[in-house]
């Protein structure tokens, strides 16, 4: 009696589970290949060029900044959501009476693959060639991926990773200068944001990397590397917003005036 | 034939090798419930350590700026259209979190559940399918009981048949008692909740890049719902085959040697998939299914849930065809 009843019980579970198990089959099937629920055409609309009506700096009573490259080019970490954006005019505004337009072209995660192609897409090229000042930030998202390696491959993979980012900067540089010939262009170095990778060889790594950019970047007459390891070595927990990565409102607010006095002759001049 | 499939089962429940399946589930439950509370802990120590001590009740203030970020991220004209609906799908998430409470951080039984099963799926759960049915024909055919079965008056594919089907009653239930064991001992470890909460799914692959365009949000019940139906999939795949092992072998020991080192190997050559397109016809490299719903995948080409979902159906249909030719073909001789 006590085996038919376990029977029973056992037979009503497994034909109640089979029924549920084969919806939730059919779901997991639909779920990974359905075609794109969302309506892709939806988010379309902030495709149009930022403020058309803008006219050629040297003839206007204002200059534009350019933000390009990753999250600290954009601003992310910045509690206020100010970021270089929100910071950079209230710096320049010392050393000079223009208007100070700044146009946020930063994207999350970029590495130098990705601002190469976006330049190359030629979509930004109006907005390049408005531009008296250009800030670069890129490179950090190259690098991060290889820290978590063991010190052997680690060597390895930078060299490779290294000399992809020089070259896709390189080539970076060239696209900019096409269009525009003139602007000043800040380059941002990499800093160090975590505490626990100061190893000598991580330092070294770190160094290579902000020297050789510097290399590149100053072999053009009008670029500045701009670094900021220094700045935030002992300042981290003063500097660096909670997600462990990107600076803070500080942060931002001490690279800004940073930027703001290497350029500020060539502002109060322009 | 109703009669037939009783016996199987309570033949098999006899043996208590049904018991044996469920204690070991509920011995390495336990142990992976406790690991990850360890593990849970060692996290938040560092966290505070490293952030100040509030860092772990912060979260709030931290899921507030995610949000400003990425609805800057939408907002901006330069923004890839493909990475939208990630970034979109992450803010309802840190959204939910927000309006509801949740603590990012904080494990919950449903979270634990689902991870259980995924992390099970290859390897785990096809282990106790085949304690269950590697000796379902083999152990009659060893201990000499085959003929005594095979002199009554029923035809033989009806003996066979039923044998399997009280082996797909058993994995529904091993399938189900998984689920709610794994239910039950997380929950006392990180509480009963989370089953609402969204899990995003939908990744899929184009030209051997994983595409996020259509991404989405699901409540954590029907995500499980899902990655425990492929794991019952995963389960009736693996138990076919070494049913047909089974009865191909006359001894139990090889029976269960030859299929685990199968599967064993498997994890060996999926190593190879991207380059040696061969591999990914074999059923081993194949059971990940739960990992198409996650995106958490390497992404190649060729590959994606129908993909896989074929190739395991094939092998289970092929494995079921041989063993019931074999079986009503061949000579006992015991």
């Amino acid at each position: 009696m006590l085996k038919k009843s376990m029977w029973y019980t056992i037979l009503t579970i497994a034909s109640v589970g089979f029924i549920v198990l084969a919806i939730g089959f059919y779901q997991a099937i639909i779920v990974t290949t359905a075609v794109n629920p969302q309506p892709t055409s939806k988010a379309a609309v902030p495709q149009t060029t930022p403020n058309s009506t803008k006219l050629p700096s040297k003839n206007a009573n204002s200059f534009k900044v350019l933000l390009l490259g990753d999250s600290i080019a954009k601003g992310t970490g910045d509690e206020n959501s100010k970021g270089f954006a929100g910071y950079l005019p209230d710096y320049f505004k010392n050393s000079t009476a223009k208007d100070i337009l700044v146009e946020n072209a930063g994207i999350d995660g970029l590495e130098s693959i990705g601002l190469l192609e976006q330049l190359q897409s030629q979509k930004l090229d109006k907005t390049l060639a408005d531009s008296d000042f250009i800030l670069i930030s890129i490179g950090g998202n190259d690098v991060r991926r290889i820290l978590s390696l063991n010190d052997l491959a680690k060597e390895d993979q930078f060299k490779v990773r290294l000399d992809s980012y020089l070259a896709n900067i390189k080539q970076t540089m060239k696209s900019l200068r096409k269009a525009n010939p003139n602007s000043i262009v800040i380059f941002l170095g990499l800093y160090n944001p975590y505490e626990k990778a100061n190893s000598v060889e991580d330092i070294r790594l770190l160094n290579t990397w902000n020297y050789d950019t510097q290399q590149l970047v100053e072999q053009d007459g009008k670029g500045i590397f701009i670094p900021t390891s220094d700045l935030l070595k002992f300042n981290l927990g003063r500097y660096i917003s909670k997600d462990g990565l990107h600076p803070n409102s500080a942060g931002y607010q001490a690279i800004s005036n940073r930027i703001s006095k290497s350029v500020e002759t060539i502002i109060a001049g322009s | 034939m109703f009669k037939l499939i009783e016996n199987e089962v309570i033949k098999m429940i006899s043996k208590k090798r049904l018991m044996f399946v469920f204690a070991i589930l509920i011995v390495l439950i336990t142990i992976f419930a406790y690991g990850q509370n360890q593990s849970l802990a060692r996290t938040k120590a560092q966290l505070s350590q490293r952030m100040g001590v509030t860092a772990t009740d912060d979260w709030r203030k931290l899921a507030d700026q995610q949000i400003i970020d990425i609805k800057n991220r939408l907002d901006s004209p330069y923004m890839d259209e493909k990475s939208k609906s990630s970034s979109r799908v992450r803010m309802e998430q840190l959204q939910y979190n927000l309006d509801n409470n949740i603590n990012p951080l904080e494990q919950s039984a449903a979270k634990f559940t689902t991870i259980f099963m995924q992390q099970a799926i290859f390897l785990f759960l096809p282990l106790l399918i085949i304690m269950l049915s590697s000796d379902m024909v083999s152990g009659e055919s060893s201990s000499g009981t085959i003929k005594l079965l095979l002199v009554r008056n029923v035809p033989r594919w009806r003996i066979l048949l039923s044998k399997y089907l009280a082996l797909l009653i058993l994995e529904v239930l091993v399938v189900f008692v998984s689920f709610v064991l794994a239910a039950i001992v997380s929950g006392f470890f990180f509480g009963f909740g989370g089953w609402f909460a969204p899990v995003a799914t939908g990744f899929k692959v184009l030209a051997g890049q994983l595409d996020s365009t259509g991404v989405r949000n699901v409540p954590q019940w029907q995500y499980s719902l899902m990655v425990y139906s492929l794991a019952f999939f995963v389960a009736f795949v693996v138990g076919s085959i070494s049913f047909m092992i089974s009865v191909l072998v006359k001894s139990t020991a090889s029976s269960i040697g030859i299929i685990m080192s199968t599967l064993v190997a498997g994890n060996f050559i999926s190593f190879f998939l991207a380059d040696w397109k061969i591999t990914r016809y074999l059923f081993m490299v194949n059971l990940r299914l739960t990992d198409y719903l996650s995106g958490s995948f390497q992404p190649i080409e060729g590959m994606n849930m129908l993909f896989s979902v074929t190739v395991l159906l094939g092998w289970a249909i092929a494995s079921m065809i041989i063993s019931f030719v074999y079986f009503t073909k061949q000579d006992i001789l015991v």
